[in-house]
């Protein structure tokens, strides 16, 4: 009798481990925050509104694109991922208090594409990301800074250093433009800091400098901006700061009659961002600018085509330019980054599979990743491309030359890196 | 940007908290036994301790055995003479304050459930934490003598009555059975090097005839603070009305002796640069940092957002916080011997090094933030009496060592008593549980050892900022949650008084459901173990 119970028992027993391994299969238990047996909850705090908003407030929906596109198609493990947008509006402060709620009230997992260098700075003292071990992946700014493991340990850059963009452009000056009057406009914080030392440490003189600090950007400073280039004779203008600075800048050029070569920095050199804000094509036609990603008007790059496919499903009526391009690719390297991190899902093990796998990634910008367990620098490179008639972006010289480096001494070499092809469908299926 | 008008001036405004407000009589004398009368169920006791520190008991006829003990925040400890913006007329007292500025509310509430409350004024005002511990515990035997049913004794106290409420649990845990330092003061070096910082600063950027410190023994002494006292806030007015004039290149006030070059940085990057190098927080009572008046365009809104919003904020923590600076400084030197502040090493640059770019458009940029931190490493710094800042080290600190359960409370936008006195706690605190963990693993005990430290917050809001319909800012408005000093509401502290009471009775703090329903009624109160607050900058963050 009490042998018989005990069978009874056992078997009990397996039956409940048994259902229960079907369970782990089948919806994976999980006590890490934000997530749940369906759903990964991650956040991104952006500008959405106000004058630096332009463009940047494409990305989010962007992201959000493809997380639908990922879900439609399965999710991450069973998992749909949802993400938080927080409209910081640039602000350092409010993106303190906005990454507070993501945590705090919202439980996200983690940050993916915070962007604004002072805003993330702000965040990660304030806000702790570190002590709570919250990963931030794929920081949505270049400031070398950031690549400092100790210090953002749990921090992933995406973009190159605006070091390693400087060094790029200084070594492109050096090739193409040698003898000219060089003129500068750069934001005059740690983002503009950042590339004034790799410029002079890669030896560049500039005739014209011009500093702007940021938030202060409008018609009637570019206008001092332009006298100041006009003045000085500069014939190469290097821009070096976001989108809202850089369509005064070209717009009241226009209206002086005053057009230099112009070489944009990545960051505020949007084609279409600039046009909408009332920057004539004509004014874009020949400017040159590194470029990480393909033109997204780019069809025959198989990334731009299926990234444009889920655009035009999943984020109607949005066109589609460098921002949204930037905003799938992020949710394109998120979804292999939790992939990775595999269907026991926690904070942890996402920033170890960040470091052990992030390398290898697919991503649709040109340049190798550099993430590692001692590195969390993302993207490493540019090449160099100029605008035509139409306000497109074409690979200077007519074909895609990538040069890579870093964000000290290193030199700028030209890369034979060939990146990993788009997963089948755009659906990622590492682990 | 356009031109705007206060309807408040931000002087009026400053100090409001900065004085324990007291609704109590004062005890005639210095007596050994207190002399009690009872009305409507209550038994109000009067008397003095040795020191003659007058106190007060208040005991309901139904004490159910648990006592609260108050400390009061810091009094100024010489008269203030009529004419000083805010504090003018105040005169010295040493009334005893048996709970949160005497409010009746509270006493009332508490005494309705059973507990008796209880308060010292303190023997002497100005910083007295190493007097005032010892009369508090007299006080504790006065009571038990008076009540011998007493079985627990809970302590909590504000500002500088914070600071002395952790001290005495960190000495006394014997005597009392849990504690809430409020809006806790730090120890004195940080504490007065903040002042320093901050009075240095509007000195060498505004008004080089600021003394700042290093007053005179005597009434000369005492001259020379009020004379201090007034130029602070005549900058401070100039300031704002410079700031309301043309909001992005505020003039330079007449006082100020800055090289003409330097003058090419607007002066409200000034005013925020004093602020961060000080560690000031960046949300004032009125002033988000964030916000901008409805209607501006886009690239203005922008800049208003991040770069006249912030000297706004700056400018009113500064009006709060200088006055006390003013005083406390004057204080703790006529206490030490000599000027306790020093900054003949201090590297401001090292200061602000993250701060600068968080903060670079209210800076002007590198290039301004460069001309401001320029100026400061050129000028002649204040060299400290050694002998006087020994003598400020060997008083009274805190090494937060609490065996009793504590909570701690703070606003983090609180401009006299910074958020970071409250981090200071929580870490040395954090350092003194490894050391017991480690030592408890080494005898091969598994049991960590019990955590006695409730923190909790209190955040301002998002976006609090109000603008008139003509877009200035409205400052007649109450100060946001979680700014000012000692900003709490009744409920706040009627909930810390419920925790207190829980913890005493429990001999742990509470936890899980219960502590976030508790937090949640009253409102403004988080508990968030990853929240870190930056510490002041002595500390060296």
């Amino acid at each position: 009798m009490i042998r018989k119970t005990r069978i009874k028992r056992t078997w009990l027993a397996a039956a409940v481990i048994a259902s229960g391994s079907l369970l782990a299969t089948a919806l994976p238990a999980n006590a890490e925050t934000g997530v749940s047996a369906s759903e990964i909850k991650l956040g991104i705090t952006l500008p959405l509104t106000g004058a630096a908003s332009p463009g940047y407030n494409k990305i989010g929906n962007a992201m959000n694109a493809y997380f639908k596109y990922v879900n439609d198609n399965g999710g991450v493990y069973g998992r749909k991922v949802t993400l938080i947008q927080k409209n910081d509006e640039y602000s350092p402060q409010l993106s303190i208090s906005k990454t507070n709620e993501l945590i705090l009230r919202d439980k996200v997992f983690a940050l993916v594409g915070p962007l604004g260098t002072a805003n993330f700075t702000a965040v990660h003292k304030s806000v702790g990301l570190a002590k709570r071990g919250v990963p931030s992946l794929f920081l949505n700014t270049g400031f070398s800074g950031f690549s400092n493991k100790k210090s953002y340990p749990s921090s992933f850059m995406v973009l190159p250093s605006y070091a390693m963009e400087a060094k790029i452009i200084a070594q492109f000056l050096k090739e193409n433009h040698a003898g000219k009057k060089l003129g500068i406009v750069y934001q005059n914080d740690e983002f503009g800091i950042d590339g004034m030392g790799a410029f002079k440490a890669a030896g560049t003189k500039f005739d014209v400098t011009v500093p702007y600090t940021s938030g202060s950007q409008s018609a009637a400073t570019a206008q001092t901006w332009v006298s100041q280039l006009a003045a000085g004779g500069a014939q190469v203008v290097v821009f070096f700061g976001v989108t809202s600075a850089t369509a005064p800048l070209l717009a009241v050029s226009a209206a002086a009659r005053y057009a230099p070569q112009w070489i944009l920095g990545s960051v505020g050199s949007d084609p279409l961002t600039l046009r909408a804000l009332g920057v004539p094509v004509a004014v874009l036609n020949g400017a040159q600018t590194p470029a990480g990603n393909p033109s997204p008007n780019d069809t025959s790059d198989e990334y731009v085509k299926q990234f444009q496919e889920i655009n035009t499903k999943y984020n109607t009526g949005t066109a589609f330019d460098d921002y949204v391009l930037q905003g799938m690719n992020i949710g394109l390297m998120t979804v292999q980054a939790l992939r990775a991190a595999g269907k026991n899902l926690t904070r942890k093990g996402l920033v170890r599979a960040m470091e052990s796998k992030g390398s290898t990634f697919a991503s649709v910008a040109y340049s190798p990743l550099g993430f590692s367990k001692t590195s969390n620098v993302g993207h490493t490179g540019y090449y160099m491309a100029v605008m035509d008639a139409n306000g497109d972006r074409k690979p200077f010289g007519g074909k895609v030359t990538l040069y890579t480096t870093d964000s000290g001494s290193g030199p700028v070499v030209v890369s034979t890196f060939k990146r990993p092809a788009m997963p089948a469908k755009g659906l990622p299926s590492n682990s | 940007m356009r031109t705007f008008k206060f309807k408040r001036s931000l002087t009026l405004v400053a100090v409001s908290s900065l004085l324990s407000i007291t609704v109590v009589s004062i005890p005639t004398a210095a007596q050994a036994t207190p002399v009690c009368t009872t009305a409507s169920g209550v038994t109000t006791c009067l008397g003095a301790t040795s020191d003659t520190a007058p106190y007060m008991l208040m005991t309901p006829a139904n004490f159910n055995g648990t006592v609260y003990l108050y400390s009061h925040g810091y009094r100024p400890n010489v008269p203030v003479p009529a004419g000083i913006p805010g504090y003018g007329g105040y005169t010295v007292t040493n009334t005893p304050e048996p709970a949160p500025g005497g409010n009746a509310q509270i006493i009332g509430t508490l005494l309705a459930k059973g507990y008796a409350v209880m308060g010292s004024g303190f023997a002497r005002q100005g910083w007295n934490a190493d007097s005032a511990i010892k009369t508090n515990v007299e006080l504790i035997g006065v009571f038990k003598k008076q009540y011998p049913k007493t079985t627990k004794v809970v302590a909590w106290g504000n500002s500088l009555g914070g600071f002395i409420t952790q001290a005495l649990a960190e000495k006394y845990p014997d005597l009392i059975s849990a504690a809430a330092p409020l809006c806790m003061a730090s120890d004195l070096t940080p504490l007065m090097t903040f002042a320093g910082d901050a009075l240095w600063g509007i000195k060498t950027f505004f008004d080089p005839t600021i003394k700042g410190g290093n007053y005179s023994a005597g009434t000369a002494g005492y001259a020379e603070a009020m004379g201090d006292l007034v130029k602070v806030f005549t900058v401070i007015g100039a300031m704002q009305a410079a700031i309301a004039a043309n909001p992005t290149a505020p003039a330079w006030p007449a006082t100020s002796k800055v090289p003409d070059a330097l003058k090419a940085v607007p002066s409200r990057s000034a005013l925020v640069l004093v602020a961060l190098m000080s560690g000031m927080p960046m949300q004032s009572a009125h002033f988000d940092s964030t916000s901008a008046p409805a209607g501006l365009p886009a690239s203005n809104a922008l800049s208003f957002q991040l770069a006249i919003n912030p000297a706004l904020a700056s400018l009113e923590n500064l009006a709060n916080a200088a006055a006390l600076g003013v005083l406390a400084t004057h204080d703790v030197e006529q206490q030490a011997g000599g000027a306790v502040f020093d900054n003949t090493a201090t590297d401001y640059s090292a200061r602000v090094s993250a701060e600068r770019f968080i903060w670079s458009s209210a800076l002007s940029g590198e290039a301004g933030v460069n001309a401001l931190l320029g100026y400061l490493a050129a000028v002649p710094r204040v060299k400290g009496n050694p002998a006087a800042i020994a003598k400020m080290a060997s008083l009274a600190s805190h090494n937060g060592k609490v065996e009793v359960p504590t909570i701690l409370f703070t606003g983090t936008a609180d401009p006299v008593t910074t958020p970071g006195n409250q981090q200071a706690t929580i870490d040395k605190y954090a350092a003194y549980s490894a050391e017991k963990w480690a030592a408890a693993k080494k005898v091969g005990d598994r049991k960590r050892p019990a955590n006695n430290q409730l923190t909790l917050w209190n955040f301002p809001p998002e976006k609090y900022s109000k603008f008139t319909a003509a877009g200035s800012p409205d400052t007649t408005v109450a100060a946001a949650t979680g700014t000012n000093h000692c900003n709490f509401t009744v409920s706040q502290y009627l909930a810390i008084a419920d925790l207190l009471a829980y913890a005493a009775e429990n001999g742990k703090n509470m936890s899980g459901g219960a502590l976030y329903t508790k937090l949640r009624k009253a409102g403004n109160m988080t508990y968030d173990r990853g929240y870190n607050a930056p510490k002041l900058k002595y500390y060296g963050e």
